[in-house]
């Protein structure tokens, strides 16, 4: 049974097409996820490589919790250079994967180099028996489910599989990578999306990942009885509590339209006049006529956050509908009804793109006329133009800031190059101090902070500072960030699983150090404190009421945010927010 | 007096009060009256027809109450939450 003795890493070199396996260090141990992919490339990726060449590195990294009995943790990360903003970046997803690594005792898979032959297409297969490197030409330019279906029909019905669609082939910063859930079908509806980490895929030409578990059993705990016990409390606590997701995030529209976060037409306004189309309890009235369902996306999932979505004829369609691609492809590209949703994202998930970064560059396409707004057909022949590489295409699926260079748009709303998720940084000024000056960038996972009414600059900096922390130890965990476990929580099960008593000192210090790794790569990578901001129209429009609502936070506040402010109770008690 | 508890995604306008206390014999009393201070606080709470909005839960001392329940009595030191769903994905 593999435990946290006795596991490795698996080292790719695509450039010399080899696989070496290498003991897992031990100072690492409360590491996997996003903590471990930011101490890998701080080792060994250069930063200021170029993200499409050579250099780059690869990390794919389940959680520390991952391939054990916990609930929901089995997450799995994606690392690298981003060609988007240039900085680090982690992406991260559900399925299946994750806990199919760490049954096998992997802690991460790590790929360096390139083949000299860019036409080229490689799949890696992991097992019981090891691991391999193997041609997958035949797979080249699949779209992401005909390839899944193709290549599991090869492996046993418990088999996973990581892979990235034409966009990561064509290394589009856009592109993201997909992950099989663990219905029957193993559909590859789970991207770890943000950053263009499909890019880094494609750019070293690995289609697929597919993971064997065999019979490899769940990774045992040092102290097996109290984490059983701890399993069991932790869960019924849960069930028993108002389980908030248990009708996915797209029933979160209402709530983000109210807050003028429910962005529309290139964010030009925080509401749409069309939320109640597009608001996830239609997508759950449907189940009714139409079939569908809320289901977990993972093994050993209690929270069940991800929908099913079926078309008018009863027919699968796509999965999960989520909050942001119901924003970013719906309201803000003025497609009116879930239904054209469903069919952008699931054209989405096919091509491997962001639907975040795919939405916002829609709509900067829509706001300089290229495109009637709300043109959800329009919008599906243009996915697939993403796929085609024309040129449009390659603009669009390089994400929101080259789509406003090709079209010579100026309003763009990123920060670091990347599109703006759904959560607006100008009614949540906490969150967008996450943007501003996270490693990450535009992402709302690295730390959201849904609070209006925080409106003292020193704690929105505190605030975002907090969410980071905890998120950054989170997307370490392998928890889902739906879960929402606590930083206690976190250092509850880490004690259990080794037998060691982790402090809250030590916990809190791993989420600031994970912070500090980032950090330091980006600024030997050229990030500088004085660039942390927004774009232009952000500080500069407003929207909601008397459109008074702006990104008018401080260069000061925002970089307070990077200085560290002492614990308090709440740092260990707040829950992660995504 | 009771104390209404404010989720942080509805403390807009009551400007960052994360506890408010009000007096009021029902739930929906102590709504209002944290309205009557706080002006665009109860339509993030209740829909038109005077419920609680389907995404939103609410709760009298922990124990939740139907959507429809907003009459519900409360006493002088109970506790009123209201959660609304609120996660980004």
């Amino acid at each position: 049974m593999a435990g946290p003795e006795g596991d490795r890493l698996i080292y790719v070199d695509m450039t010399s097409e080899t696989v070496s396996i290498e003991p897992f260090p031990e100072e690492w141990k409360l590491l996997g996820g996003r903590g471990l992919s930011a101490k890998i490339l701080t080792a060994d990726c250069d930063p200021n490589c170029d993200p499409l060449g050579p250099d780059n590195v690869l990390v794919l990294a389940p959680g520390v919790m991952s391939g054990t009995t916990a609930p929901t943790s089995g997450r799995i990360s994606v690392g690298c250079k981003s060609p988007l903003t240039g900085g680090i970046k982690e992406a991260n997803a559900g399925g299946n994967p994750g806990q199919h690594l760490m049954k096998l005792g992997y802690r991460a898979i790590v790929v360096k180099g390139a083949p000299s032959d860019p036409d080229r297409r490689y799949g890696l297969e992991v097992d019981g028996d090891g691991v391999r490197l193997t041609s997958a030409d035949e797979y080249k330019g699949m779209w992401n489910y005909a390839c899944c279906e193709k290549l599991l029909a090869n492996y046993t019905k418990n088999a996973s599989a990581i892979t990235i669609g034409p966009a990561g082939e064509l290394k589009l910063s856009g592109a993201s990578v997909a992950c099989t859930d663990q219905d029957q079908e193993r559909r590859p509806a789970r991207h770890a999306a943000r950053g263009g980490v499909g890019a880094v895929m494609g750019s070293k030409c690995l289609k697929w990942v597919v993971v064997e578990p065999g019979k490899a059993k769940f990774r045992g705990a040092a102290s097996s009885k109290d984490f059983n016990a701890l399993n069991k409390d932790y869960s019924k606590q849960y069930l028993e509590g108002p389980q908030m997701f248990k009708t996915g995030t797209s029933s979160v529209v209402p709530v983000a339209n109210m807050l003028n976060t429910f962005v529309y037409k290139n964010r030009t306004e925080g509401q749409s006049p069309d939320a109640e189309n597009l608001d996830g309890a239609r997508i759950v009235e449907s189940f009714e006529t139409r079939g569908g369902e809320m289901h977990n996306c993972m093994t050993g999932c209690i929270v069940s956050c991800s929908n099913v979505v079926h078309d008018a004829e009863g027919n699968y369609k796509t999965s999960a509908l989520e909050f942001e691609t119901l924003t970013l492809l719906g309201a803000n590209c003025a497609v009116d009804s879930w239904e054209k949703v469903a069919e952008l994202d699931r054209l989405c998930d096919e091509v491997g793109l962001d639907t975040i970064e795919t939405g916002g560059a829609i709509a900067i396409l829509m706001d300089s006329g290229g495109l009637e707004w709300g043109d959800a057909t329009g919008a599906a022949a243009l996915i697939k133009e993403i796929a085609e590489g024309t040129e449009i295409g390659k603009a669009l699926g390089n994400g929101a800031v080259a789509t406003g260079k090709h079209r010579g748009h100026a309003r763009v709303p990123h920060a670091k190059g990347q599109a703006i998720p759904a959560w607006d940084p100008r009614p949540l000024k906490a969150t967008g101090i996450t943007y501003a000056a996270g490693p990450m960038g535009a992402d709302h996972t690295a730390g959201l902070i849904v609070n209006p009414g925080l409106l003292d600059p020193t704690e929105q900096a505190r605030a975002s500072q907090d969410a980071q922390l905890v998120n950054a130890v989170c997307d370490s965990s392998g928890f889902c960030q739906f879960l929402q476990p606590s930083l206690d929580d976190i250092r509850g099960y880490y004690g259990l699983l080794y037998g060691d008593e982790i402090s809250r000192e030590q916990i809190a210090d791993q989420g600031w150090e994970i912070l500090q790794d980032e950090w330091a790569f980006n600024a030997a990578a050229g990030w500088k404190d004085e660039d942390n901001g927004m774009a232009d129209c952000l500080v500069e429009e407003g929207i909601g009421p008397d459109n008074a609502l702006k990104f008018d936070v401080s260069l000061e506040t925002i970089n307070l945010s990077k200085q560290r402010f002492d614990g308090h109770e709440e740092l260990f008690t707040m829950k992660a927010s995504g | 007096m009771p104390t209404v508890l404010v989720p942080t995604a509805y403390r807009g306008p009551t400007q960052g009060q994360s506890e408010i206390v009000v007096a009021g014999a029902t739930v929906r009393a102590c709504l209002e009256a944290v309205e009557s201070q706080h002006p665009n606080f109860i339509r993030q709470v209740l829909d038109e027809a005077g419920n609680a909005h389907r995404f939103v839960k609410l709760f009298v001392n922990e124990e939740q109450i139907e959507n429809n329940a907003v009459d519900t009595q409360v006493g002088e030191n109970d506790r009123v939450e209201v959660l609304a769903a609120i996660a980004g994905g």
